[in-house]
């Protein structure tokens, strides 16, 4: 089950430098919520503070009635990066099992995900021996494999090229149609951000905060024809606009 | 008249192709050991020649060889009070280092208290640790075991340490994210990556016990090969001297070299290359 999550008043200082500036947000259970904007701006502190990894200045977060530890102790949240997670020495449908090991819970039949992920005939092999968009499914299949209410990705897909980068986030967004999350996803990609999610947070360079928060009223899954609908390329454009103006001021 | 059939019944004769195979392959594996071996000599009996050295300070090989066949019930005997020093010592010296190492992980803490000891430790001159146990202890395997054990644990605890601190960042979130505990983070991910570590302060340790169980055993044993060649010394026996260098040196390359294949069979990464 997907869980709302509330953010208040959320900021993060290091010493005397602002890393992230106070954010409130609000976001319903199955959203997806793109956090966009240069480097340094604070989107991976405030994903981390989501993730109970990184303790905020000021604020809280709620995910569903729990605080971001209790969501974290109560194994509510599964963490996607950008350099996938995927025990090295392990097979695939063994790192999958073990997070359920881990969780002690059992999201779905690990197997069956993974031919479902598009990796039938790779299930037995390790990292090394998978290309990195099969890699990054695993990483994503293992990050579910609890079954997790909030999904936090960061920056999963940035290691990929561009054609598999879009393949992958079409898959991805079909995937959480079958087994709704809610999703934080930090992202460089303007593109992507659009085509995956449902609202996006555009940051203002360091320190970072806020600038607008951006809606993509198309209903998900998004097929790759959204790709050249005037709305999304009038979206695109807006936030492009935001940042661009933004970095020149 | 018709060629006798000379192959064994049941085992075919080899084939032309697996003869090519075999041929590169023997001569690798003949140099890989014929080689070091060769250069050792030739540069043993350079030294014969040009030194001018009595026969008691440089003997020759063969005779070396001699001494070992003809003293080899003495030698192995005070070979087996030295393996149990440097066996026992070996011992203790990665129960302390791997133990602190762990220890330090599990209650960060204790590092800052224990650490800075063990530094202090590591930087007393040997000499002053050896006169000390000496005094404490006397000619005891417990003396002997312990100074194999100070000169080794340092760089397994260091080794230890480097290692567990090498488990990737992204690894260790995604253990945080799902609440494991210590000993699962411990066991499941910050092992794996500390084992190259390890086992690289597992060849320096294992293959260095014997040489300072010998050093132990001339300054103050009865016992043992390091007794041996102090023993050789004063009768003017060069050649006892050498012929327990040689099987010291060939013991800590054997040492050596079973770690490291212990440590490939250990290592993840090895273990993807064998693939």
């Amino acid at each position: 089950m997907a869980a709302p999550i509330s953010i208040r008043n959320v900021s993060r200082r290091f010493g005397e430098t602002w890393a992230l500036r106070p954010v409130d947000l609000e976001i319903a259970a199955g959203e997806f919520i793109a956090l966009v904007g240069p480097s340094g701006c604070g989107k991976t502190t405030l994903l981390r503070i989501v993730a109970d990894l990184v303790e905020p200045s000021t604020g809280e977060v709620r995910i569903g009635d729990d605080s971001a530890r209790e969501a974290r102790q109560k194994r509510l949240l599964g963490l996607v990066s950008q350099r996938p997670a995927v025990l090295p020495w392990k097979r695939a449908i063994d790192d999958v099992r073990f997070t359920q090991k881990i969780a002690g819970k059992v999201g779905f039949d690990p197997l069956k995900v993974l031919r479902e992920f598009g990796l039938a005939g790779h299930e037995n092999k390790r990292a090394r021996q998978l290309s990195g968009g099969m890699l990054q499914r695993v990483n994503i299949a293992s990050a579910m494999a609890h079954d997790p209410s909030v999904l936090l990705m960061d920056e999963p897909f940035a290691a990929l090229d561009e054609m598999k980068r879009e393949e992958i986030g079409e898959w991805f967004d079909r995937e959480l149609a079958s087994r709704p999350k809610t999703v934080l996803f930090v992202t460089h990609h303007i593109d992507e951000a659009v085509m995956l999610a449902d609202r996006l947070l555009v940051f203002s360079p360091a320190p970072g905060r806020v600038l607008e928060v951006v809606s993509v009223p198309v209903p998900r899954p998004r097929d790759a024809a959204f790709r050249q609908d005037p709305r999304f390329v009038a979206i695109a454009a807006h936030v492009r606009g935001l940042l661009m103006h933004r970095q020149a001021a | 008249m018709s060629q006798p059939d000379l192959a064994l019944p049941g085992l075919a004769a080899p084939t032309g192709a697996a003869s090519r195979r075999l041929l590169p392959l023997a001569m690798a594996v003949l140099l890989r050991i014929a080689a070091p071996i060769g250069s050792v000599l030739l540069l043993w009996y350079c030294a014969i020649w040009f030194s001018g050295l009595p026969a008691f300070v440089i003997p020759r090989p063969e005779r070396v060889l001699e001494v070992l066949w003809t003293d080899h019930a003495f030698i192995l005997e005070h070979l087996w009070a030295t393996l149990q020093v440097a066996a026992i010592g070996f011992l203790w010296a990665n129960v302390a280092g791997i133990g602190l190492a762990v220890l330090f992980d599990l209650l960060p803490p204790t590092r800052h208290l224990l650490l800075p000891a063990a530094i202090t430790l590591r930087n007393v001159p040997y000499i002053a640790l050896i006169s000390v146990l000496m005094l404490a202890f006397g000619d005891s395997i417990l003396s002997k075991t312990a100074i194999v054990a100070l000169s080794g644990f340092f760089p397994v605890l260091v080794n230890t340490m480097a290692g567990l601190h090498a488990a990737d960042e992204v690894q260790l979130d995604r253990m945080r994210i799902l609440n494991a505990s210590w000993w699962q983070t411990f066991s499941q991910v910050r092992l794996p990556y500390a084992i190259p570590s390890i086992v690289a302060a597992q060849e320096i340790t294992g293959s260095g016990a014997i040489i300072v169980a010998i050093a132990a055993e001339w300054m103050i044993s009865s016992t043992g090969l390091g007794y041996v060649i102090n023993n050789a010394m004063q009768n003017y026996r060069g050649d006892k001297v050498y012929a327990v260098a040689l099987l010291a040196t060939a013991l800590s390359f054997l040492i050596f070299t079973f770690v490291h294949w212990l440590g490939k069979r250990l290592d993840w990464r090895a273990g993807d290359q064998r693939r």
